[in-house]
């Protein structure tokens, strides 16, 4: 990919010079120049997308990626001229196979649309007509684009097919709703390619699905650009997601480009620190686990920028360790590098200087402002002495266990009733046993259905169970016998995941605080002194107190809520998915906040996610859960490094991984979709995704007539399969 | 709005500042619930709905001392034209129509100041019965459903049986018309809420049900309540005026502006301005209402 | 609109599974006419036997009432009657209560189909108009004239039809009624305005709900997809925006039917037509129970039959909205 100096505007008719052309030399299918795009708000004009170049090849992936605010889907949807009220485009030119689409008419431009520029988007939820049947949507791209009814209509039965839809002819005239997720994708990926496009935007395609989900879509996109030739521009903020799929990939902050070039090349070496220092901050599945906790993961501080109040010069000069004078006036050109190979727009690597790699932060550093520890938080004493031959101390001898599930189920459906009797019953969760220690995590994973947040919610007293036991604190009261309540709400505590959902609108910080604390038992007069320390624990301060909600960012907030879950001084943290709304960068200062906590406060967490690489960098132990059961538990460095059930292996493979070089690694992508808990297959509940089960070896009917029980495995782990460990986790090449 | 749009600048450890995301729900304002509601009067129909509602007010109130010779006065000649004596004429009695109009008005805004909040009162607390027994809650919205089943005018007819015409059958029917309404309203709120993130933090806290329902409900599902009680005031003024006009208003010589529009009707071929008064301050009135409820509702609830 | 939700057999699952709170809506009902003139303050027997009646004949309307007997058996007694198609007596007319109904039923159905008609076509219509609205004018004609119209009750609209083309322009019949099927011409004359009357200011509820509806599909992202797939915009507004707006529609409609009765009790009054809402009034005010009861019940049943309707409808409109669950 050649970037041209800025100079070298291009123009309609040297593009079509350069049609004439063969091989590597051919003009590239869609080139973006100096694109600007703008709001006009009551606050006044925001530039979402500022001065961006993007070249795309056919038959070639370009990656757009960037964070929140990054001007990234602003981007792709002013290439489709699509950008919403009161956004428009003020500078710049298209260029789509030599031609301007700013310079078209709306009907031209319509035209192109659906015919030869097609999107898919984020969330397959939402982006069918819900009263329109799948085939009547598919066909629609056809008809307006010329097609009779019936072609169209032959045509979206083969869409259906080719996207891998099972059973497409009974399904074709079938509703939205009846399908899954992962299928209303393919739906929508049927629709994009339904009239050939040459250039599909996809705009985070992948983003509201689960990793097995999602690979098999990547799956599909990377088999349909082959088949179909289609170059594919695919908005990300999903690092993993680019070094798996793309040839090319533009990094976006603030509405600009600020290091653009080829995948290998830029996860090798990164020319710009933002670009180098989120990479450093993902925390990596296949991290190198010696002496883990040792360290905390490297944190761009800070926040994105607002697209309204960007900052002077260089965007990212306030959160950048590298800033000089110049970069807070001036903002730098994305200039060629390496013979014009890369570019990148920072003036430090401009004149040749490294970006040093960024450290971890400091264990104890920064996010505990006061230092050392605070009063207002008790440490308990057996802490100090952790093993000390407790008589509740687990098997391992190590630590005491705070909270111990025992054998739990819950019926979703028990509270649901109608006029004739009640509904039959749903487990989500279906027989669970775990504990959790002090100072320890116990990380919990699964695909979204599979009962975690029931599980989390259930112990916490929010749900309640059907049956089997909850025992907390040091003495292990049952959480149902008298005063176990208010053992289980002065021993566990919530983190939420949604920032924005998990804070009263209405109240102040310091009310919310002084909430959790009144639950303490804190005298009034002492709250104050109390709140303050508190709200520094997390990093934040004193000034924030008294503000609400809403003028907080999603990381702030999820610190005002660890904050309020401190309050009661628990022993163990309940972590719903508590970075997975947040930024990338971002992420990290929370996930380094919660390990700074449990280490200075002996807290123990049960960390419930979706995300593997999340849960390997913090936790001790792993729970892998799938439809109400866990199916593998163990060290996390056992069980990342051989797993022994089928499906913690697939979820790993699956897993994208944010390094060119393992791109090729074999992966194991499961068919299907997550069965209905209403209705949980007979026997093992997997086999019917299963790569080793019954689906492929029809002579394995253990898997349909046995339960597999978790028994202990040769690699240390347990795991409920009948057939552990026969499938390993291919190597990293 | 002005300061629920202040942002926060990172403090020094780094913690960043307000979000580069314009999330929908980071737009739900929280704070300081009266700027919402004044920022609805700052609204084009919020600015027009009020003043309007003010001056109808205002006249009301002071209908003695603008008329003094009330609205009994019957020293005129019947069914006269307007003129400087009689701005709209006079009635089939021979009584000044416009001071009746405004007598009327009394009638009218007294009936919905005291009959529509009464109402939201009452029916939100039959539509949070279920906080307190289970069984409540459903009998409730039984008898919540059995008083919906009935048009609203075959409600009050049904009223008029039990307690005859007049001022407490207006008010009954005004009152009862409108507890459903409110009663859903508070229950989906209930049920809303109860399920949000803030409200499960404060259980799994171990914060008394009681406390959780005062600090973290109630406040967050009073605003649709009080922009439906706007919305309601326009049925309400059309169920006095409807009783009215077919004779089940209130008791005469007392005006309101239904039963005028009753016996106006009558005359409505001889003396056409007779109805104009009393329709036209309905008119404004019900408008007033409909512009204020379109603020209330665009400035409080949008989120 | 023909998906597998239209079989009978879930039809009828449905209508069992709503039956119990139709029938506790419709017994409740039953129960409040039936206990009213026993609610009444004073003797409800004096008071159907008129101010110059004597104890006796006060005794005898008593017997004559029922109203000697046990209030259960009272109740199953006048129940069993609704049911068999004995509506009781009227007190004020001195005929059957069904006879006094069937005179004069079909003048208020006239009412109301020719009011529905306009309701759904003024209602639906106006409000794809906003919704559809690009320009900031058109909209703001759309939003004006809804809010004037959500202001106006429908007997001032009556009376204000009746003024300007009535009594100025008097082009139309503003007093009685001829019935349709007899004349066609002249009965429609004397049912265009009382039908205006009732329908257009009842149709802003409508237009603004279907508006409003609108507007949130039109930020949906499935049309954004179909942008994208290259739909012109003017398929775009049928296919998908009205197309999911009127679920939302039928809703609305339904909801206003209740209310289309009460509007038709008023507009009988001040258009003179001899309906159903002239006899309910003068039942009132002559304290005809015997009548009465039987309107009211009635009134109620329609009303509850049409949300049931309206339900039923949603089904059909919109595949998610299952009868069955």
């Amino acid at each position: 990919m050649n970037i041209l100096p800025k100079t070298a505007a291009h123009t309609a008719a040297t593009s079509a010079e350069n049609d004439m052309r063969t091989g590597h030399e051919t003009s590239p299918l869609l080139q973006v120049h100096g694109l600007r795009t703008e709001f006009v708000t009551e606050t006044g004009i925001v530039r979402a997308v500022n001065d961006v170049d993007l070249t795309l090849h056919t038959g070639k992936v370009l990656g757009v990626v960037g964070e929140s605010g990054s001007g990234k889907s602003v981007t792709a949807r002013s290439i489709m001229r699509m950008v919403h009220s009161p956004g428009r485009i003020v500078a710049g030119e298209i260029l789509f196979n030599g031609r301007d689409l700013r310079g078209l008419t709306t009907d031209e431009m319509r035209h192109i649309r659906g015919s030869e520029i097609a999107m898919v988007f984020q969330d397959p939820q939402s982006a069918l007509n819900p009263v329109m049947s799948v085939g009547d949507q598919i066909a629609e791209a056809l008809i307006v684009h010329g097609s009779d009814k019936r072609t169209a209509r032959r045509r979206a039965l083969e869409l259906l097919e080719q996207v891998g839809i099972p059973d497409a002819e009974r399904r074709v005239d079938e509703y939205p709703h009846q399908f899954s997720g992962g299928m209303r994708q393919r739906v929508v990926i049927a629709i994009a390619l339904a009239s050939s496009p040459k250039l599909l935007i996809a705009d985070e395609p992948t983003t509201a699905l689960d990793v097995t989900i999602q690979a098999q879509i990547l799956r599909l996109l990377a088999r349909l650009k082959d088949d179909v030739g289609v170059a594919v521009l695919m908005i990300t903020h999903d690092m993993g997601v680019v070094a798996e799929t793309c040839d090319d990939v533009a990094v976006m902050y603030g509405g600009r480009v600020v290091e653009h070039g080829p995948a290998e090349v830029i996860f090798a070496r990164q020319e710009h620190p933002y670009t180098a220092d989120l990479l450093k901050a993902m925390p990596r599945i296949d991290e190198n686990g010696d002496g883990r906790r040792s360290q905390g993961l490297p944190a761009i501080p800070g926040a994105p920028p607002d697209p309204a109040a960007l900052p002077p010069g260089c965007a990212f000069h306030p959160r950048c360790r590298l800033a000089e004078d110049q970069c807070r006036s001036d903002v730098p050109e994305l200039s060629p590098r390496e013979n014009g190979l890369r570019a990148a727009a920072c003036w430090i690597t401009e004149r040749g200087d490294t970006i040093p790699p960024l450290e971890p932060a400091d264990h104890t550093g920064r996010t505990t402002a006061s230092g050392g520890r605070v009063t207002g938080i008790a440490v308990h004493p057996d802490e100090d002495t952790r093993g000390a031959g407790s008589d509740t101390s687990d098997s391992t001898g190590a630590l005491q266990d705070l909270l111990v599930v025992d054998d739990l189920r819950v019926n979703v459906a028990a509270d649901r009733r109608s006029l004739f009797g009640r509904p039959d019953p749903v487990y989500a969760v279906d027989g669970v046993s775990l504990s959790v220690a002090g100072g320890e995590t116990l990380g919990l994973v699964g695909e979204s259905g599979c009962g975690k947040s029931t599980l989390a919610r259930t112990v916490v007293g929010i749900n309640r169970p059907s049956s089997g036991s909850i025992r907390v604190g040091a003495g292990l009261v049952d959480a149902s016998s008298p005063g176990g309540i208010q053992a289980l709400q002065s021993t566990v505590q919530y983190v939420f995941q949604d920032p924005y959902a998990s804070l009263n609108p209405r109240r102040t910080v310091r009310q919310s605080l002084d909430e959790a604390l009144e639950m303490r038992g804190v005298p009034r007069s002492e709250r104050a002194g109390e709140s303050i320390e508190l709200i520094r624990r997390v990093g934040l301060n004193e000034g924030h107190l008294d503000r609400y909600p809403h003028a907080f960012s999603g990381g702030q907030r999820q610190r005002i809520g660890i904050a309020r879950a401190l309050a009661v001084e628990p022993r163990v943290l309940i972590c719903d998915e508590p970075v997975s709304a947040l930024d990338v960068s971002i992420q990290a200062q929370i996930i380094n906040l919660l390990e700074t906590l449990r280490d200075d406060l002996g807290l123990g967490y049960l960390f419930i996610a979706h995300d593997l690489s999340v849960v390997r960098h913090l936790s001790d132990r792993v729970a892998v859960m799938y439809l109400g059961q866990i199916v593998e538990t163990g060290p996390v460095e056992a069980v990342y490094s051989s797993p022994q059930h089928p499906y913690t292996v697939a979820l790993m493979s699956s897993s994208p991984v944010p390094d060119t070089a393992v791109r090729d690694r074999e992966r194991i992508v499961l068919t299907g979709d997550l069965p209905s808990p209403k209705d949980p297959p007979s026997g093992c509940r997997f086999r019917t995704r299963c790569p080793i089960g019954p689906l492929v070896h029809p002579e394995r009917q253990i898997c349909v007539e046995k339960e597999p029980a978790l028994n202990t495995t040769p690699a240390g782990q347990r795991a409920a399969c009948h057939f552990a460990g026969e499938m390993v986790l291919a190597p990293a090449s | 709005m002005a300061t629920n749009t202040t942002t926060v600048n990172g403090p020094a450890n780094g913690a960043g500042n307000v979000g580069a995301v314009p999330r929908p729900s980071a737009r739900r304002s929280g704070g300081g619930a009266w700027q919402r509601y004044v920022s609805a009067l700052k609204r084009p129909r919020g600015a027009v709905g009020a003043g309007l509602l003010a001056l109808l007010i205002l006249a009301a109130v002071l209908a003695p001392v603008l008329f003094p010779d009330g609205y009994d006065d019957q020293s005129s000649g019947a069914l006269a034209g307007p003129s400087a004596g009689h701005w709209l004429g006079t009635d089939e009695l021979g009584r000044d129509i416009l001071a009746r109009t405004v007598f009327g008005l009394r009638t009218d805004i007294s009936l919905l100041l005291t009959a529509v909040p009464l109402s939201a009162a009452i029916g939100t607390l039959m539509g949070l019965a279920g906080v307190i027994a289970r069984w409540l809650g459903t009998g409730m919205q039984r008898l919540l459903d059995i008083i919906l089943g009935f048009p609203g005018l075959i409600l009050g007819m049904t009223i008029v049986l039990v307690v005859g015409t007049g001022w407490l059958a207006l008010f009954l029917s005004i009152l009862v018309v409108g507890l459903p309404m409110f009663g859903r309203q508070a229950r989906a709120g209930l049920l809303a809420e109860q399920e949000r993130e803030y409200v499960l933090a404060a259980r799994v806290l171990g914060v008394r049900k009681r406390t959780v329902m005062v600090r973290h409900v109630l406040p967050n599902i009073i605003d649709p309540i009080v922009v439906n009680a706007s919305v309601f005031m326009v049925v309400a003024i059309f169920i006095e005026a409807g009783l009215s006009i077919v004779g089940l208003g209130i008791e005469p010589p007392v005006p309101s502006l239904g039963a005028m529009l009753n016996t106006g009707a009558r005359y409505v071929e001889v003396h056409p301005a007779y109805i104009i008064g009393p329709g036209l301050v309905l008119l404004l009135l019900a408008l007033g209402f409909t512009l204020l409820s379109d603020a209330l509702n665009k400035a409080v609830l949008r989120r | 609109m023909l998906h597998d939700l239209w079989t009978g057999e879930i039809m009828i699952r449905f209508l069992l599974r709503r039956a119990p709170s139709v029938l506790l809506v419709i017994a409740a009902t039953s129960v409040i006419a039936f206990l009213l003139p026993r609610l009444a303050p004073g003797d409800a027997a004096a008071a159907a036997a008129g101010p110059e009646a004597t104890t006796e004949q006060i005794e005898a309307m008593r017997v004559e009432m029922g109203l000697d007997r046990p209030l259960v058996e009272q109740y199953f007694s006048w129940i069993g009657g609704l049911l068999t198609g004995d509506l009781g007596q009227s007190l004020q007319f001195n005929r059957p209560v069904s006879e006094l109904i069937g005179d004069r039923i079909g003048s208020t159905l006239e009412l109301t189909i020719a009011a529905m008609l306009i309701l759904t076509v003024v209602g639906i219509g106006v409000g794809v108009f906003g919704g559809s609205a690009r320009s900031r004018l058109s909209r703001l004609t759309a939003d004006a004239t809804n809010t004037l119209l959500l202001a106006t009750p429908p007997f001032l609209a009556g009376l204000l039809l009746i003024i300007v083309l009535g009594v100025a322009l008097p082009v139309l019949p503003i007093s009685g009624e001829v019935a349709v099927l007899d004349d066609p011409v002249i009965g429609l004359q004397y049912l265009l305005l009382p039908a205006v009357a009732l329908a257009v200011p009842m149709s802003a509820g409508v237009a603004r709900l279907v508006q409003s509806s609108m507007h949130n599909v039109w930020q949906q992202d499935f049309v954004d997809l179909a942008v994208a797939k290259g739909v012109p915009r003017r398929r775009i507004s049928i296919r998908h925006v009205v197309r999911n707006s009127l679920g939302p529609a039928v809703v609305a409609l339904g909801m206003r039917f209740g209310d289309m009765l009460a509007g038709a009790v008023v507009i009988e009054m001040i258009f003179a037509r001899n309906g159903i809402g002239q006899l309910a009034v003068t039942g009132v005010q002559n304290a005809d129970y015997n009548l009465v009861q039987v309107i009211i019940v009635g009134a109620v049943l329609i009303a509850v039959l049409m949300q049931l309707m309206t339900e039923i409808a949603l089904a059909g409109l919109d595949p998610r909205v299952r009868l069955g669950a």
